[in-house]
């Protein structure tokens, strides 16, 4: 899905940036946003955020696992909050009205779509937490 | 407690969750929120979270990160460091060490048209090494030379480290591209010193390789060409202030993919995966950026960066002194923690002392990546061995980063060469007209 969004994203970019669409900023800047938002899943999934391995990797297995449990549940916690708090301030965005300046795009569906999938990577982590608890338990 | 004391506790944990391997974007940013909720109210902390991530996300600045990125992978995709490297060959392969030589010839022709450190490693890791070993070259200078040529991903633009320590400082990213374009020159070249002081010492660990004819070294020629096309659209329009750095970025990707599809160099597989890299990597840096303006909000309002500031310029220091310390906090910070986290955590932290001292901003964006790159290549994490590792599976991380400590030695005397010269990084981005 995230793929998807970013083909398109990258594709419309370019596209709109080589021709002087009025908008196109802000119409990029939006698809940035959408195709980081729907990235971060994908990203937690392959790996792909930066972490510090090498000294997780000298501990002993069971200690790696509680770690993991640890850390699974702290990002939780993160994206919990994000989710909750960027649907409030979409809820305000989207009472006031606010939309962008030469298109009138509003804003809120795209704030929406942040609470949406930190709501996603939450599950995500959620799942990741229960595996390393198992791990925990079983070792 | 006073604010700075909470912003003092604030890092000290966030050292701790980096250790125990939380994601460092996911850390910034809770740590951040965290901070600020106690600092601040329970309710502030909470409606920074949100705005910044959106702020960061819906930023037009900030999509300047996919456009690049996404311009190396497709480079990378579509072969051009092969042909890059073909060039190189063909003109310096007869040399004792040529070609080493030629590696980093053709890492920082790479470079021009990739922004990051380990793509470029990789890119050129899988072309050289395997050229290399067939000609008798030692491992340790072959993989050596590799990954700390591919740290000139980052200095020769395009670059994200520029690029963050743009957004981060609010520096005009064209400028600082520019400003990258001689120190990656002389890094080069003190790199080809490298290689030659070592064959000079050693001549049995790089044999000469077999002689080309003109003909030959007129094919590699094009493989120049089509990176110099690309460098002088995307850099060079930057540097005319035709375009904004994400047109810039746009022009550049599109016209990789151009050049992939007339040369029929990159197919529907390759191109999906490169598509997807790109993703992944965006997403990587947006986060972290993300996390960073959480911080350094949390930062600003436990008043570290303020206090640091007026605590180093009132130390009866000379300021060469002062930026030596801080070069060296960040070769041993960037020994244990990743380049990108590293510099994002701490920029919000020093910049404000470095403006403060009269160093110029620009000047000091090129010393960044100039750490960053000897980030990238020490051990215990240095991204770009684990590349070469990942690429020559044979070979001990000791011999690679033995061979890599000729190389550190060179970039290190770059930064000396910086200090003494600050011209050399400030003179071109003085006649930029973005």
């Amino acid at each position: 899905m995230g793929m998807l969004a970013l083909t398109v994203g990258d594709i419309v970019g370019i596209k709109v940036l080589s021709r002087p669409i009025p908008g196109g900023i802000e119409m990029v800047a939006f698809l940035g946003a959408v195709v980081t938002s729907f990235a971060i899943a994908h990203t937690q999934v392959m790996r792909g955020h930066i972490q510090v391995e090498f000294v997780v990797m000298r501990l002993p297995g069971r200690l790696q696992a509680v770690l993991a449990a640890l850390t699974s549940l702290l990002s939780l916690i993160f994206f919990g909050l994000l989710a909750w708090r960027s649907y409030d301030f979409g809820r305000v965005l989207q009472i006031t009205g606010e939309v962008s300046m030469t298109q009138k795009i509003p804003f809120h569906p795209f704030v929406y779509g942040i609470a949406f999938c930190s709501v996603v990577v939450s599950l995500l982590l959620l799942t990741e937490f229960l595996r390393a608890l198992v791990k925990v338990v079983k070792k | 407690m006073s604010e700075v004391f909470v912003g003092l506790i604030g890092i000290a944990v966030l050292v701790f969750i980096f250790l125990i391997g939380m994601p460092v974007g996911f850390a910034m940013g809770l740590v951040g929120v965290a901070g600020f909720c106690y600092l601040r109210s329970f309710d502030a902390g909470l409606s920074i979270l949100a705005r910044d991530v959106w702020a960061q996300f819906s930023s037009y600045s900030l999509t300047v990160i996919p456009m690049f990125v996404f311009m190396g992978s497709i480079a990378f995709a579509s072969g051009m460091s092969r042909r890059l490297y073909d060039a190189g060959y063909t003109m310096l392969g007869r040399l004792r060490g040529g070609l080493a030589m030629a590696t980093i010839a053709a890492c920082a022709g790479f470079a021009a048209i990739c922004g990051s450190t380990n793509a470029t490693a990789a890119a050129m890791g899988r072309v050289t090494l395997p050229e290399m070993k067939r000609y008798g070259y030692s491992d340790s200078l072959a993989t050596g030379c590799v990954a700390a040529a591919g740290s000139l991903g980052i200095l020769i633009p395009p670059s994200t480290i520029f690029i963050v320590y743009g957004i981060l400082t609010e520096q005009s990213i064209g400028r600082l591209f520019v400003a990258g374009v001689f120190p990656g020159i002389i890094l080069s070249l003190l790199f080809m010193m490298v290689v030659a002081l070592l064959v000079w010492r050693n001549p049995s660990i790089a044999p000469a390789g077999a002689p080309t004819t003109w003909r030959q070294k007129l094919m590699g020629l094009t493989g120049i060409l089509e990176m110099l096309v690309l460098f002088a659209l995307c850099i060079g329009g930057l540097f005319l202030g035709w375009f904004s750095p994400t047109q810039a970025g746009a022009a550049g990707a599109a016209g990789a993919l151009i050049i992939a599809l007339v040369r029929r160099s990159i197919s529907w597989g390759g191109f999906i995966e490169a598509v997807k890299d790109g993703l992944r990597i965006t997403c990587m840096v947006m986060v972290i950026v993300t996390g960073a303006t959480i911080f350094g909000h949390f930062m600003a309002v436990a008043r570290i960066p303020m206090e640091l500031a007026a605590w180093v310029s009132g130390l009866e220091l000379p300021r060469a002194a002062v930026m030596g310390i801080i070069v060296f906090i960040y070769l041993i910070g960037g020994c244990f923690m990743d380049a990108l986290a590293l510099i994002t955590l701490t920029i919000p932290i020093f910049y404000p002392a470095v403006i403060a001292l009269g160093f110029d901003p620009i000047w000091f964006g090129v010393i960044i990546v100039l750490v960053t790159e000897m980030g990238v290549i020490t051990p215990p994490v240095g991204v770009n061995v684990y590349v070469i590792k990942g690429i020559a599976t044979d070979v001990p991380l000791e011999t690679i980063f033995k061979g890599i400590f000729p190389f550190l030695v060179a970039l290190i005397a770059n930064v000396g060469i910086l200090l003494a010269f600050p011209q050399i990084a400030t003179f071109l981005p003085s006649l930029t007209r973005y």
